[in-house]
């Protein structure tokens, strides 16, 4: 049973480096380098596609993690055990709401929000379906993800490490900082980088408020502009599109590979980041 | 003094990190519940969707969720199962590791490229179009590592002495998976099982190319070109459209149940996870 679990995963990995091969072949470099995707004249640059999944994910990255970690020293570090869990269980139900659903509160507030927000600062946006929305509604969904996963990183540091260091009269802070933080670092980056990953793969709430305008530059104002990602291009109605025309469908698995690879490398490296603490320990 | 104030100002700053965290699961639950409240009545969950969503109810959006959860859940369990005891009992120490790694990379698999895969080799080599079987296969293969994960990490904590004894009782391999194992295990599988069918419920991407559509399909009585609707791609087409209010209270009601079912599966499950994973710490 577990060989029809890895057969059917070799077999999808195969379908997309095979399938991905004549688009990459005819675009060579092109693919990842120039923001030109007409796929009527069968020019598949993926550049801005690759800028804005970076953005938002980065976007949300920033806004997420310092907040995702003081949460969880609070969890790990200031509470009972039992205030602990009933924390835990509600941060991990925030992570377990369904995308749609955050993409649908990002439609319906968020959006509203963000408009008013670029009216007072004066911001030319033409409309609030920016990268930066989205990069803010993914800092939402991704904040309980990381928060939890860095509850476990610090659960990983043993106790006696904590004693010592309030034995030897530092506070409490002192101990999270200079102890605890940085024994749990590695597994911390692990949580991170997991949360990267979530970010950079979430399709549905992203698709919902980011625009999906093709080609726009690769600069920093472009935050302020529609966009599009590696995921709202695969969630689009070009996947169906695509179905006859080798070529396109090509083009199409081949950014559903590249998006792939940067996940299952976060991944992994999350892994063996998270590993090393267990190990230590 | 100093290290007075500082001690203070972290833990405050802390203190207001994690509320802020659990105030927005609470918000948002509460303005999901609200919003959906008025939409909600008997007659939204067992009639019929109408003018394209604007009236009627969503009776075919929770069958056919209840159908894809369902087929996930019978063909995630069984693999699950058959994992979780190889990985305990059988599997050597590399191959092992190597399945786990397996797992790990499913379960970071983005969930649109289960739907892209999916497109390619249901709707399009299989040529079964749109089918109720082929979003309730991916949905397995997404849960799976869930439920394998919960299942072994219940079967870890299960003490080392309680297997040799029934070793030492002369029992086979077989008969001690099936007399100490299941029985002992069987929490973490069920853990995992409540956790899969919440993440399943809710994702949207690896259904809609391959399963799911907005209107037109009842209950399928075949298994190519079946498809189904389902409570977040109708969310999911609805929030495109958003700017007509008519649509807004049958979203919010479609959401308000989407959220209730997902949350209420989860509050179940996840305090069984925390304390499964405490047990095998402890160890």
């Amino acid at each position: 049973m577990t060989g029809v679990v890895c057969l059917a995963v070799a077999g999808a990995l195969l379908y997309l480096a095979a399938g991905s091969a004549s688009a990459l072949r005819a675009e060579g470099w092109a693919f990842f380098t120039t923001s030109r995707w007409f796929y009527r004249d069968h020019e598949f640059g993926a550049a801005s596609m690759l800028f804005g999944s970076a953005a938002v994910a980065v976007l949300a990255l920033i806004l997420a993690v310092p907040v995702a970690i003081a949460a969880a020293v609070f969890m790990s570090e200031m509470c009972s055990r039992r205030l602990r869990v009933a924390m835990k269980v509600a941060v991990e139900l925030l992570a377990g709401i369904p995308s749609v659903v955050y993409g649908l509160l990002g439609v319906l507030f968020l959006r509203d929000w963000m408009s008013r927000a670029f009216e007072r600062f004066e911001v030319d946006a033409l409309s609030a379906d920016t990268l930066l929305t989205a990069g803010v509604l993914l800092a939402i969904m991704v904040l309980p993800t990381i928060a939890t996963l860095a509850d476990d990183a610090l659960q990983g540091v043993p106790k006696a490490a904590r004693e010592a260091s309030r034995g030897l009269g530092l506070t409490r802070a002192e101990t999270i900082s200079a102890v605890v933080v940085p024994r749990a670092a590695p597994a911390l980056i692990g949580a991170v980088l997991l949360g990267f990953g979530r970010a950079v793969g979430e399709t549905i709430a992203v698709f919902l408020v980011v625009g999906r305008a093709d080609n726009r530059a690769l600069s920093l104002p472009a935050l302020f502009d529609a966009g599009q990602t590696l995921t709202s291009k695969l969630g689009g109605s070009e996947t169906n599109i695509a179905v006859g025309d080798p070529l396109h469908t090509s083009a199409m698995i081949s950014l559903g590979m590249v998006l792939l690879l940067v996940v299952l490398a976060a991944t992994f490296a999350a892994d063996a980041l998270r590993r090393r603490i267990a190990e230590v320990r | 003094m100093r290290r007075r104030l500082f001690d203070l100002v972290f833990t405050v700053v802390a203190a207001l990190a994690a509320i802020g965290a659990v105030t927005l699961f609470l918000a948002i639950l509460a303005v999901v519940v609200y919003r959906g409240f008025d939409a909600l009545s008997w007659r939204f969950l067992v009639e019929d969707m109408r003018a394209a969503g604007a009236e009627g109810g969503i009776v075919y959006q929770i069958a056919g969720t209840f159908i894809l959860v369902l087929t996930a859940t019978l063909t995630a369990v069984p693999l699950a199962a058959g994992a979780g005891i190889w990985l305990a009992m059988y599997a050597k120490e590399g191959a092992r590791r190597s399945f786990e790694s397996v797992l790990h990379a499913v379960n970071g698999i983005p969930s649109i490229v289960f739907g892209l895969i999916g497109f390619a080799f249901f709707f399009d080599l299989l040529q079964w179009k749109k089918s109720w079987l082929a979003g309730g296969l991916l949905l397995a293969l997404m849960i799976l590592p869930t439920l394998v994960v919960a299942f072994v990490e219940k079967l870890r904590s299960i003490p080392r002495e309680t297997i040799d004894a029934a070793f030492g009782l002369g029992l086979r391999r077989g008969d001690v998976v099936r007399t100490v194992l299941l029985p002992q295990g069987a929490a973490g599988l069920v853990t995992g099982t409540l956790l899969g069918i919440a993440r399943a419920a809710g994702e949207t991407a690896p259904i809609m190319f391959t399963a799911a559509i907005f209107s037109g399909a009842t209950v399928p009585r075949a298994v190519a070109d079946s498809p189904v609707l389902a409570l977040p791609y109708h969310i999911f087409v609805l929030a495109q459209d958003s700017f007509d209010p008519a649509m807004r209270s049958g979203m919010w009601g479609t959401a308000a149940v989407l959220v209730v079912l997902v949350t209420c599966v989860s509050a179940l499950a996840i305090p069984l996870r925390l304390k499964i994973a405490q047990e095998a710490a402890r160890d």
